[in-house]
Parts: structure tokens; sequence; C-alpha cells
């Protein structure tokens, strides 16, 4: 732990301050996501034409890319949340507590940006509700593509549920240090802004509710971590692709591990750089602490280890004593940059890890980012790899159009950038709206937390090891 | 109504279920109802005689009810069939004979069982006109409509017909080919005997996997004729069932399409539609091209099956209609009389048929060039400028081969017709097509033995002539049958292998102006082409 001893005022400071390097950030991502904005109205008003997408068969072209390569990520990397939030609340790793928030504040923005991509790889989003609702009764019973967006919805409103519930305690605690804003228009007074929110997220609060709260958001807690791997990424998301007979690089009972343990890898790393940017702003050095990199890191690598190995379940199946189609989907992982770079990425990121359990000098925060980085892209790149792919070498491939052609537009790129925008910008309002950081990680650190205190330094010392491997 | 269940019913297990559960809601004993219905069916089969029955259930009957006045009592004393027996009286002699009597006893026995027993003793009662819900049921015997198409590709020219067809009675933008024809190579070899061509449209699965996933429901199978088709009015656009499709059928519209809504609408007054070529009969809008933003495939034309072109359009479809060498066989696949169905069974037979009704001469021809010659087989094929040796024997072979010629409505019979017609010609001139002094000559029949008489044509030489003929298919197949999708498109001839390439066709679809491959199309209005690809 850090020499200085973690305040209340720490984990103020986002919300009391207001710098030159965040006005210019909040600019650079609010037009890097406007500017996608506008290219989204483009491709409402002109059809998805202005995409690189096309029929695939005769048609010579893949008819899902980047847009659904980028949703799949989105949705991987809001699993970041989940997995802190398990690891704090339920197995009671409370070296994560100070970014758990943060966490689950990545799963919103992840999600948002993921519910995004729905709509912007749509042709007719206008009839999201009236289609897709109105039949909901019939088509929830087999469209894999409905059950998604009920877990994708479900699992939205439980986070921002559990969000909400511990957002309570640190309000209500902290209410008089929070910022306000009243500004005059016209000569008339306004009501404090900032003030609305908070009263409006701690309505009825009283320090009674406390424990049953915290029960409560144990219980929800659980239900998404059921939720997300088994429903989510490890369930409805692979789901898409893997209930298909007729995509060989898709089918098959492997595509729900697989997806999950990328979605892992992604989160982990989402969380890092997240965690690794704040830390930077707010000189939070000792609350967010090397030791919580260390520990990320470590979890990294284990993601990442069983990322490769279903890719080699998936290699060796696919090429032993192939089928005829699945061998050229076999064949292309072996000879296609999107799939070896990515690969080798994390596979370079594993053996960094791997070698800092050996050698700790070797770790500094530089290199979790460059890692985190890493995995990032190489998780983008290969699960837009994965859905392309799947339409290159489908099993009615006679067409001469098939395996087709695909570049994304200068519309599709930008949206990733786009969304990557958003999701800073909702971190970029929110931490100026709430504390991103838990009262309770600051009384956890400062070791005057009330609550059972010694189940907490049990577990400390079951935990103790993973940090010296 | 389901034939393949176990059920005893005629109406099928969902029926007799649902008897079951009415049986379970009146106080009486359900299993002996149904017990005693089940019987009650064996008896109409003639499993079980009337005595039997009556015996097997007496005491049962006396212990439930009280009372056992069921008609098969007679027959019981007697040992004899009951002269009538419908289920009806058995209701009556219960108790009383009134209505009111008639249905307490309804409710005592169920009115399951009641209508069980109907269903069995009306079978039985072949000229009794009592109300009989499982004979009207049985009466029409079909499965409903089942659009579909036989298809034979070693007929196929490659001639691109019926994609400009398709294309045109569409409105389909370039290179949106709801109909695609393409030659292919396997690259270890295969068969020479037959080309290597495919006609693709959508394969109107019965268990389409495109309809499964759609997100909406746009993507739906029709209940009245099985064809599966896209709402354009619900589709999202999400293009999910062109991703489950396995065929590659489906054409989304990325952009706004060439022809207008307006000029949809014009189109298909020319073409003399009474609908706008856009709603079907339920009032959905799902023929013609998509507009922007949804999914489109090959409809199967539903403004013609709909009869909005007018009747005679009914079962037939623009492709096939414009196919030359009439490859495609548009029809009912449920009903083995239908034109597919037909062809199927005997492609020969099909293929000589459509043959000979472009190069058999008309019956009025034919009775002019046949004045004046004598009536002996050859005076008459001598006489005939047209009708020569072996298309005599082809049309006889066809109709040797033929239950009934010229039966039914489906397209096929007008070509029979034909033919029967050129018979009658040839009759009547005094030629007696039946007779040995035709069709041994004709090797339609085997010359009978010195003391043997005569026994008529061989259908076994028919055939033999007609697949000499004709020629008869490398195979019969459905595409990628083993994903399970129940497709309604049956192919005859080569099918392709998983290796199988495309390769250049005899024509190419720029020369007849369609586009082959639609990203070329599309590309002009990709942002940022790149020129490149991944
Ligand atoms: S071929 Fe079958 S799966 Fe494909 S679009 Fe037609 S009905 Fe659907
Ligand atoms: S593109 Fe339209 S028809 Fe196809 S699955 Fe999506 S909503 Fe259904």
């Amino acid at each position: 732990m850090s020499t200085k001893t973690p305040t209340k005022e720490d984990i103020l400071r986002p919300t009391n301050t207001f710098t030159k390097k965040y006005v210019a950030l909040f600019g650079v991502c609010a037009l890097v996501f406007g500017a996608f904005l506008v290219g989204w109205l483009y491709q409402l008003q002109q059809g998805l034409a202005v995409t690189g997408l096309s029929d695939w068969g005769s048609g010579g072209g893949v008819t899902w890319g980047l847009y659904i390569g980028a949703f799949i990520w989105w949705v991987g990397i809001a699993h970041g949340g989940i997995i802190l939030s398990a690891a704090v609340r339920l197995l009671g790793m409370d070296r994560y507590m100070p970014v758990a928030r943060l966490a689950e504040l990545l799963t919103i923005a992840g999600l948002s940006a993921a519910g995004f991509y729905i709509l912007v790889h749509m042709g007719r989003p206008d009839r999201m509700v009236t289609s897709v609702l109105g039949h909901y009764h019939i088509t929830v019973n087999n469209s894999p593509l409905v059950w998604d967006v009920t877990v994708i919805t479900a699992y939205f409103v439980l986070t921002a549920t559990y969000l909400g519930l511990t957002l309570r305690y640190d309000i209500s605690r902290l209410r008089d240090q929070l910022p306000s804003f009243a500004p005059e228009v016209g000569g008339k007074q306004l009501p404090d802004v900032y003030g609305l929110v908070y009263d409006a997220m701690t309505v009825g609060y009283s320090e009674k509710e406390d424990e049953i709260i915290e029960r409560m958001v144990w219980w929800v807690a659980l239900a998404i971590i059921i939720m997300a791997p088994l429903l989510l990424h490890g369930g409805v998301i692979p789901w898409l692709f893997a209930v298909l007979p007729n995509y060989p690089g898709w089918f098959g009972a492997i595509q729900g591990p697989q997806f999950l343990t990328i979605a892992l890898t992604s989160a982990i790393s989402g969380v890092i750089l997240v965690s690794y940017a704040f830390r930077r702003a707010y000189d939070w050095d000792h609350i967010i602490t090397d030791d919580i990199f260390r520990g990320l890191l470590l979890w990294l690598g284990f993601f990442s280890l069983l990322f490769l190995w279903l890719q080699l379940q998936q290699l060796t199946a696919g090429s032993f004593a192939p089928t005829v189609d699945h061998a050229d989907a076999t064949a292309s992982k072996f000879s296609h940059p999107m799939y070896i770079v990515p690969i080798l990425m994390v596979l370079g990121v594993l053996a960094y890890i791997f070698a800092t359990t050996l050698r700790p000098s070797l770790f500094s925060k530089k290199r979790a980012i460059v890692a985190g980085v890493f995995v990032l892209f190489a998780t983008l790149v290969e699960k837009t790899y994965f859905v392309i792919s799947g339409f290159w070498y489908p099993t009615f491939s006679i067409y001469e159009g098939t395996p087709g052609e695909y570049f994304p537009s200068a519309i599709e790129l930008m949206s990733v950038f786009g969304t990557i925008g958003m999701v800073t910008l909702i971190f970029l309002v929110v931490s100026k709206l709430v504390p991103v950081v838990e009262l309770h990680a600051v009384e956890h650190l400062r070791g005057d937390h009330g609550h059972d205190g010694d189940h907490e330094s049990a577990h400390d010392a079951a935990t103790e090891p993973e940090v010296e491997a | 109504m389901s034939t393949d269940d176990e059920s005893f019913h005629p109406l099928g297990e969902e029926w007799e279920n649902d008897l079951e559960a009415m049986l379970d809601d009146t106080e009486y004993d359900s299993d002996l109802g149904m017990d005693m219905a089940r019987d009650a069916m064996r008896v109409t089969k003639g499993e079980l005689s009337e005595a039997e029955f009556h015996e097997k259930y007496h005491e049962d009957v006396m212990e439930e009810f009280g009372v056992d006045d069921r008609p098969t009592e007679e027959a019981y004393e007697e040992l004899k069939a009951a002269e009538e027996g419908t289920f009806s009286r058995v209701l009556s002699t219960f108790e009383g004979d009134g209505e009111d009597g008639r249905r307490d006893v309804m409710k005592k026995m169920g009115a399951g069982a009641a209508f069980v027993g109907l269903g069995a003793w009306g079978t039985a009662d072949a000229g009794e006109p009592e109300p009989n819900v499982a004979a009207q049921e049985d009466d029409d015997g079909e499965d409903g409509i089942q659009w579909g198409m036989a298809i034979d590709l070693e007929r196929c020219d490659g001639c691109l017909s019926c994609v400009t067809a398709c294309s045109q009675e569409n409105d389909l933008d370039q290179g949106v080919n709801w109909m695609y024809v393409l030659d292919y190579e396997e690259p270890r070899g295969g068969a020479d005997t037959s080309r290597n061509r495919l006609v693709r449209p959508c394969q109107h699965c019965t268990d389409a996997p495109c309809e499964k996933v759609c997100p909406t429901t746009a993507r739906h199978t029709r209940d009245s004729d099985g064809l599966v088709l896209t709402d354009y009015d619900v589709c999202i656009g999400c293009r999910y069932c062109q991703v489950a499709c396995p065929y590659g059928v489906n054409y989304f519209q990325w952009d706004e399409p060439d022809a207008s809504i307006d000029e949809v609408r014009e189109h298909a007054e020319q073409m003399g539609a009474e609908n706008d070529h856009l709603y079907d009969e339920r009032g959905r809008w799902t023929d013609s091209r998509a507009p922007r933003g949804v999914m489109s495939k090959c409809t199967m034309c539903p403004t013609r099956q709909d009869g909005f072109k007018g009747d005679e359009y009914v079962g037939t479809t623009a492709c096939e209609e414009a196919c030359p060498p009439d490859a495609i066989q548009f029809g009912n696949m449920n009903d083995p009389d239908s034109d597919p169905q037909t062809y199927i069974d005997n492609p020969s037979r099909g293929r000589a048929l459509v043959r000979m009704d472009v190069s058999a001469p008309s019956a009025d021809t034919l009775e002019e060039q046949l004045d004046g010659a004598d009536d002996d087989l050859e005076s008459v094929l001598d006489a005939s400028e047209d009708l020569d040796e072996e298309m005599l024997r082809i049309l006889l072979a066809i109709d040797i081969v033929t239950e009934e010629m010229g039966v039914g409505d489906s397209e096929y019979v007008e070509y029979e017709q034909n033919i029967l017609e050129i018979f009658d010609v040839l009759e009547s001139h005094g030629l007696d097509l039946a007779s040995e002094d035709v069709l041994v000559p004709l090797r339609l029949a085997d010359e009978p033995g010195e003391d043997d008489e005569f026994d008529g044509p061989s259908e076994s030489d028919a055939q033999a002539a007609l697949e000499a003929y004709a020629g008869s298919p490398e195979s019969n197949f459905r595409l990628l049958e083993d994903i399970g999708t129940n497709p309604n498109i049956v192919y005859l001839g080569n099918e392709p292998g998983p290796n199988a390439q495309q390769v250049d066709g005899p024509v190419a679809y720029d020369d007849v102006g369609l586009t082959d491959n639609r990203k070329d199309v599309l590309d002009e209005k990709t942002v940022g082409d790149a020129g490149v690809s991944l």
C-alpha cells in the first residue's frame, strides 16, 4: 500500500476539478463521436450501400462486417465490470475494490456502444420497437438475435440498478462535497441541476437501508455474474453464429467458451486502460495501486491462455481430418493476417505476463498498458475476422463471388473511433457527476471499514500468493 | 391434420388429445371412454366384430352408467352385425330419446367420446347422412398447397432467360439475381455424362432457417401455400435471414431501389395484374423488389399464385414461363399429379412430353396430310411429313406409361391433350393404335408366340423408349439436404459436390443486360472505397 492515505477528497477530485486537459479530451471525443454520427446520418439517408458490405454468395461480399465485429467486441469489453464485481462482491477480493466502479461504468458504457451498433447495423432502425417488440412473444422462441437483445437489455438494467444502488451509499454521505450547478439564465435562477440528479438518486435514503442494500447488491451481482458468462458472452452472442450449420468457421459448441475467453481478455484490458487513465489524471497512485495492475495483468494472462487454448482446439479439429468446408475455413486461419497477427499479439502478451511472474522486475505499468492495447486491438481484429471469414468459407461455397470481398468503408472505420469516443465521453461526464471510486474502497484502504473485518483479512491472506506469484 | 402419428383417430393425435382432455373434465371414466372409442374405430375397420366390442365393455359400461343399450347389444345377442349403428343411436338409447336425454348422455359419456364415437360409427355407416366430422375432413385428402419446383438441370441451356424474366417481372436492381444460374466445375473431376449447371432460386424451405432466425417475423411462411416471403413493412434489415440461409439466395436492398414504387405500380398495370404487384392476398407487402433497407429474395410470384394476374397464371412463375427448354416445373409439391411431381416421378416421360410438344405436328396439319392415305402404319407414316416412326413411338410410349392422359389441371395436361388429339386423328383415319400391327413394329409390345394372344403394350418397352429418346437424369436431389432445411426444389441432374467452383457459363450476365456480381454495383456507393479487400 502507498504511503499516502486515501481520503474522501481524493475520490471527489474528479468532480471538483475542471482542467484544460479535460476540456481538450472532451472536445476531441465529442468531435470524433460527432463525426461518426454525421457518417451514420449519411448512411441512414443513403442506405447501407455506403458501407463496404454486400450480399454473400453471388453478391460477392459479406453481409455482416466490422459493425458486427465491433458489436461483439464492445459486449466483450462490457464484461469488465462483471469480473471485477464478481471478484470484489462475491469472492471478497477487496484488492480490486478501488477499480470496481470504474469497471461497472465500463459495462454500462460498453453495452451502450454495443446497443448503438445494433442500430447502426440495421437497415431500418426506426422499426426496432414496432417490429421487434411487436412480435417479441413469437420471435423470442427461436431467434438468437432476439435472445441477444433480451439478454443485453436485462444485463444493462441489472448493471445500472446495481450501480445505482451502490451509488446511493456514496452520494448520501458525500452530498455536501459534491458539486452544484445552478446557472442564472436571463436573470432567472435555475435550480441546481446536479442537486436534482443527486436527489433523485438518493430519494428515500436512510442509513438503515445500508444493510439491506448490501444484501440486494450481492444478489444482483450474483444474478449478473451468472448471466454474463453463461448467457451473454458464453451464450447468446456466440449462439448468433454457433447455431448455424452452414458456416464451418462458426458452427459448433466451442464458440461459447471461446467467445467468453475473448470477452474476458478484452474486458480486463479495458479495465486496465481505464484505471490507468484515472490514476494518472487524478494522482491516484495510492488508490489504484501498482498492486492492482499486477493483479489485473495476471488475470489477463490467465484469460489469454484460455483464449489461445480454445483457438488451438479449433485449429486442431479443423485441420486434422476436417470435412471439405471446414478444411477451407481452417486453412484461411493459417494464412490470413487478420487471424495470425491477433493470435501472435495475444501470444506475445501471454509470454510477457508469464515472464513477469518469473521476474517481477519486468513489470511496469506502461508495459501493462501496452499489453492491454495489444489485446484490445487483437480481439477487435480477431472478432471481425471471425464474422467475415464465416461468409468467406460457407458450406455452400460454389459461387464465384465466394470468398467475397470486403474492406470496411470510411464510415464503418469511423464507427470504431466514434464509439470509443462515445464511451470516453460517458466516463468524462459520469466522473464529473459522481465519485468513480467507491467510498467503501477508501474506507477499506484506510482499514476503517466496519463490516466483517475478520473475514476480510482472512481473504487478504488467501489472495496474497496471487501477487507474489 | 397429421397422418403419420400413432393416433387411432382419423383426425390425428392432436384431435384425440383434445377429446381426452374434454373427457377428463367430465365425471365419468375417461380411460373407459377412450378405450371404447379406440375399439369402436377398430370395429369400423373390421378388426373387431360388433359382438366382441359389445361384450368387451359390457361390464364396464354397466358399472359406469348403470345401463348398456348400445346398438351393438343386438349384435352381441344375435352375434351378427348390426344393420345400422350410428353413434347418435348409441346416445339416444342410453336414456330417453329427446334432445335433452341425448345431451345428458353426451355429458355422461363425455362430449369427447361422443365425437370420437360419432366419427368412428359414421365411417362404418357408409350410406348414413349423419354429420361426420372425420369423413368431412378426410374428403379433401390433401395437405394443402406447397408450391415448389422440379428443375431439370440437364435441360437447362444456361441462357439466363429465367434470370432476366425474374428481374423484369420484379423490377430488380442490377445484381439482384433472385434467380441465379451458374455453371461449375468439379476440380477433382466428375461425371462427364451430365452438365454441371445449377439453377438457384430460393428453395422455399419447409423448415426455413431464415424464418427461424428472423427477429421480427418479417420472414415468414404463408400458411395458404407454403411460400417463404418477406414482409417489407416489418423487416428491420438486420440481415440475419441472409446469414442463416445456407444457399445464399437473399439480396438486401442496400440503397434506394432503381424502380420507384410508382414504376412498380405502373408495371403491374402493364402486366395486367389486378393488384399493384406489391401486396399479396393477405394485404401484406411481399412482392416485387424490396424498398430500401430491407431484405429480398425470390418470392415464387405471389401475385400470380393469388390469381391477381388471372387464373391462367396461378401455378406459374415468371422464370418457369420464360424457360425455353422448359427445364423448370412449378407446382404443388403436395399433389402427386402436379407438374413437378409427375416430372420427378418419370423425368424421361416429362422430357419427352416437352420435346414432343415442340416437334409433334398439330392434329389439324396431320389430318390434312393423311387425307387419302392408306390406313396401315407404313402408309400413315409416309403420308405425314412431320410424324415419323420415332415420334409416334414416343407419343405412344408416353401414353403407355401414363395412367390417365389429359386429366387434371397442370400445365402438362395440355401437352397430353395435344397428343390425344393426334391419336384421335390417327384412330379416325383407321389406324388402331392399340393393335399388334402398330405396337409391335414400333417396338412397344412383344410379338406374341404362334398360339398366344397379343397381350397389349409393354410398359417397360415404352419406358425404355422414353429413356433412350430423352435420357434419364444423373440423379435426383435436393440441395444441401443434410442441413435439414427441407427445401421444396427438387433437382434432376448432377449434384454439385463440396469442391464445386463456379466457372463461366454459356451466356454471360453482362451479355443479357444483367450484373453477375452485385458488389461491382454496390462499390460505387461505398464511402471511401479503398479498392482493396481484406
Ligand atoms: S432457400 Fe430456404 S433458407 Fe434460404 S431464403 Fe429460401 S426459404 Fe429461406
Ligand atoms: S433482414 Fe428482415 S427478414 Fe431478414 S431476419 Fe432481419 S428482420 Fe427478418
